[in-house]
């Protein structure tokens, strides 16, 4: 009777440390919010836009094609370095 | 961008047009431009949509992430900088003048 116990004792601990492993049942860790992960990259085409600029002039990417290379810099905000 | 500005004369002579853009409106461009001394268009991505194109829009900041693209004259991005990288166009003004077309 105590041996048997002690055995069903046993199992059971050796399930619950088995379960305890299994990354399914173990609390998930917040994901850390990080920078955000460029979606267009080296050898992608640039996709297309129409924006204004400071005189309130619309200006295209398009606008260059075929005529010039350009440098597309975003910026944090106005009114900070870089 | 006053890298940029610093490097403009470069960039012109290897026929590179450059364009920033930011979630600012046009007043604060205008108004930034003014006072930075920049002349060439500073483009006002109000509402993201185009940072979100490009996969660089932060929500943490609700802002952009610092990033420049380098695209060719087909339109495909031949080189990219972000964060601290993209502060200081020395590789980018490098690449264009390398490439620079032949006349």
């Amino acid at each position: 009777m105590r041996r048997k116990l002690i055995g069903i004792l046993g199992m059971l601990l050796l399930a619950s440390a088995t379960l305890a492993r299994l990354p399914v049942l173990r609390a998930q860790e917040p994901q850390k919010e990080g920078p955000p992960e460029p979606t267009i990259k080296v050898g992608d085409e640039a996709p297309d836009f129409t924006l204004l600029d400071q005189n309130r002039k619309p200006v295209s990417l398009h606008d260059y094609r075929g005529k010039k290379t350009v440098a597309l810099a975003f910026y944090v905000f106005a009114f900070t370095g870089g | 961008m006053q890298n940029f500005q610093q490097n403009l004369q470069k960039l012109e002579a290897a026929d590179t047009q450059v364009l920033g853009v930011s979630l600012d409106s046009t007043f604060s461009n205008a108004a930034w431009a003014e006072k930075i001394g920049v002349t060439f268009p500073l483009l006002s991505d109000w509402g993201g949509d185009v940072t979100h194109k490009y996969g660089i829009y932060n929500s943490k900041y609700k802002a952009a992430r610092r990033v420049t693209y380098l695209i060719d004259k087909e339109g495909k991005v031949v080189e990219m900088q972000v964060d601290s990288e993209a502060i200081d166009p020395t590789k980018l003004v490098n690449y264009c003048e390398v490439h620079k077309p032949k006349k």
